[in-house]
Formats: structure tokens, sequence, C-alpha cells
């Protein structure tokens, strides 16, 4: 085989400036935690707690050697800073936290601006988000992109930050908690969960029997790799479909104890249903 | 109460399961399974990654509908028993019959004769089924005598 051979990519400054951000990130959230609660605001401790894991993971992620081969450390650092820490700092709300945190001025209102804008609606489209961030990994894997980038560090880098940022914004478009310019039921959101997963799924499955392109990886490597990528894409899964349940449920819970209220009232202008 | 909905809740937890079982017991704990045989078409890769997908959201959704069903009451236990065992039973079938002989996905166990493998696993499967199906007669006979309330 004539291919270049997968190897642990080192630490470089880039991967040191990406670690460095996130703690950065997580110190600049704890600030704003803060502040709101000095206020008197209600912000949920786990929120916090979420945010700080999310951000550490991501730190740990770009900068230790992971375990196992070339491949297998790949995907591991893969699920962590495309798909684990991505959840984790969505969970955390950072938009709603950077509302209520910045005061009303400039700043506050060009971040409105943005996440109110027509680009930042397309771009959270969840079948939109599932694209850019499933897609990108077909591309990945399936060309010989993944070949090409590794003797290159800079797009090496620009190809990390990429699987960050469609992690994170596939995990936002499908979670939806962060308040933009249309929300998502969840029959779009889970839809798109489902179709986003079976391409994981596929894609892991693929590549347990044919490497990417061009990359000369181990049979053992890129097995235990892609059942890696199947089984963690698989939790990741999970804790997704659980927060747009919860949601509906809390949301039904939510409707049910209103027409409830109405229904008790004397003069109900509603239909008041009794429960079923 | 909501005998359709009970039963057709626990169906979905009921056939998650079995997939989590299959997964966990068959793959990765007697490694009888292949994760994917090189035979396998993409058609049939494609529909195996949908289904299990589809089983993820499945077993969520199910005990969320379960919770939601509890919460107002509206819960039938004998519907839902019976739906658990539909559940269970039609995903095995399902899986002995379409996934490892129809798109050969894989099959239980290599190297060895597979008809007694076949026979045990989709005839549980058709027993698991069998029950259910007299049990949720049994609920509906229950709940008529009892009356629709």
């Amino acid at each position: 085989m004539s291919a270049a051979p997968l190897h642990h990519t080192g630490v470089g400054a880039a991967e040191l400036l990406l670690a460095a951000a996130a703690i950065a990130a997580a110190l600049l959230y704890a600030w704003g935690a803060d502040r709101v609660r000095r206020r008197g605001d209600a912000w949920p401790w786990h929120r916090d707690a979420a945010f700080t894991v999310g951000a550490g993971a991501l730190a740990y992620a770009s900068t230790a050697a992971l375990p196992g081969g070339p491949f297998t450390a790949h995907m591991g650092r893969h699920l962590v800073v495309g798909m684990a820490a991505p959840l984790l700092l969505v969970l955390a709300r950072p938009l709603t936290l950077a509302f209520r945190a910045l005061r009303p001025g400039r700043a506050r209102r060009a971040l409105l601006r943005l996440a109110h804008s027509r680009p930042a609606a397309w771009l959270a489209f969840p079948p939109a988000a599932a694209l850019l961030d499933v897609g990108g990994l077909w591309l990945l894997y399936r060309t010989p992109l993944l070949a090409a980038v590794q003797h290159h560090p800079t797009a090496h880098t620009l190809l990390q930050l990429h699987v960050l940022a469609a992690g994170v914004l596939f995990a936002f478009a499908v979670c939806g908690l962060d308040p933009v310019r249309r929300r998502w039921g969840p029959v779009w959101r889970g839809a798109t969960l489902l179709a986003a997963g079976a391409a994981h799924a596929v894609l892991a499955k693929s590549l347990y029997t044919a490497p990417p392109p061009g990359a000369a990886v181990t049979a053992a490597d890129l097995q235990t790799g892609a059942q890696l990528m199947y089984y963690g894409g698989d939790l990741v899964e999970l804790a997704l479909a659980a927060v747009i349940a919860l949601q509906w449920y809390a949301a039904t819970g939510r409707d049910r104890a209103r027409r409830h209220r109405r229904a008790a009232l004397p003069t109900a202008p509603g239909p008041g249903r009794s429960p079923a | 109460m909501r005998p359709g909905r009970s039963l057709a809740a626990c169906a979905l937890i009921g056939a998650a399961v079995m997939a989590a079982i299959d997964e966990i017991v068959f793959h990765q704990i007697l490694r009888w399974h292949h994760f994917v045989d090189r035979s396998t078409s993409a058609a049939g890769l494609v529909s195996d990654g949908l289904l299990h997908t589809a089983e993820l959201l499945a077993l969520v959704a199910g005990f969320v509908w379960y919770a939601d069903l509890h919460r107002r009451r509206a819960l039938s236990p004998a519907h839902a028993r019976a739906g658990l065992l539909l559940g269970l039973g039609g995903f095995q079938l399902f899986d002995g019959l379409v996934d490892h002989k129809l798109l050969r996905l894989h099959q239980i166990r290599y190297g060895v004769d597979l008809l007694p493998y076949d026979l045990a696993w989709n005839g549980a499967g058709l027993a698991l089924l069998a029950t259910g199906t007299v049990l949720a007669f049994r609920a509906r006979r229950l709940r008529d005598r009892r009356g629709r309330p």
C-alpha cells in the first residue's frame, strides 16, 4: 500500500491554543453565571457543571495522547471534540447566559442581531446543521481528505475547528435550548437526529471494513476505531434523544396543568377539557 | 385509561430492549455476531443504520411516553405487559428473518450449523410474540368485562 501511515499527531501550538481557548471560555462562562446570580437571577448549577466538564474535555482531548492505535486515538478525539464536548457546552445554554449577563449596549445588540439573523437561522435549521456535521464526516473519511491533512498542520487545525464548530451547531440545532430566530418542534429535531444517527452508524460500519482512502491503518486499529465511533455515537445520540424527549415531557405537563387551571375557573374561556 | 397507547408505548420499549440485548449479549459479550459482514450490500448497511438509530430513539421515546401515561393515570398495566412482550418478540422475529436472512447483515454464529441457532432464535421470538398476543386478548376481555371507563 502506497498510502501515508496515519500517525499520532503531536501537540502543536494550535492544539495548545485550542485548549487555552476552551479554558478561557469556561472562565468567561463562570464569570457570566456569577454576574447573573449576584443580580438575584436563578441560574442552575448543573449548567455551570456541564460547561466546565465540556470545556475541560475539549482541552484534554485536544492536547493529551489518547489510548489505542493511531486511528482509534483519532476517533476518540473526534468523539470528544465533535460530539460529547459540544453536547455539554450546548446543554449549558451559553447564548442565553450571554444575553442575561451582558448589560444593554453595543455588544449585546450585536449578539442579538447575530442570533436573530437569517444566516444564523439557516445554520440552526436542524437538517442543515446535520448535513454540515455528518456530511463533513463523510467527506473526511470517504475521500482522501484525511490523508491529505495529515502533513499540513494548518489544514489539520482547521479540520479540528470544523469538527468542533459543526458538532456544536448540530447539538445546538437538535437540542433547541437557546433562543434563535426560529424554534423547531420535536418532530423536526427527532427526525434529523434519526437521519444523522443512521448516517453516522453507516459510516462507522463502512470504516470497519474499509479504511479512509489513502490512510494506512492496521486492521485491528481500524476495527477498534470503527466500533468506538459506532458505540460512542450511540451514547451521544441517546443523550440528544433524552434532551428532546424530556422537553416534550415537560411541555405537555405544562400544557395539561394550564388546561386544568382553565377548566377549574368558573367562567373558563377555553374548551375546559377533562383529563383523558 | 388509554389501552392502545399503553400497549404501543411498551411495545416500543420492548423492541428497543431486545435490540439492546442483541447488541450487548450477542455482539459484545459472546461475540457470536459479526459487527458487519464484508458481503453486506449498501442497502443492507443503510437499513441497518436506520434501524439501529430508530431503536435508540424508540427506547427514549417509549420510556417518556410510558412516564406520560403514568403521570396522567392513563396506563393500563395489562395492556402494557402485553405490549412489552409483543415488542420483544416482534423485534426478535424481525431481526431473525429480515436482518439475518433477507438482508444477510450477519448470522447468529459462524463456523457452525446455523439451523438449530436460527430455530432457537426465531422460535423464542415467536413464543414471545404468541404470549404477548394472548395477553393482549386477555387484557381486552378484562377491560370489556369491567366495562369501558
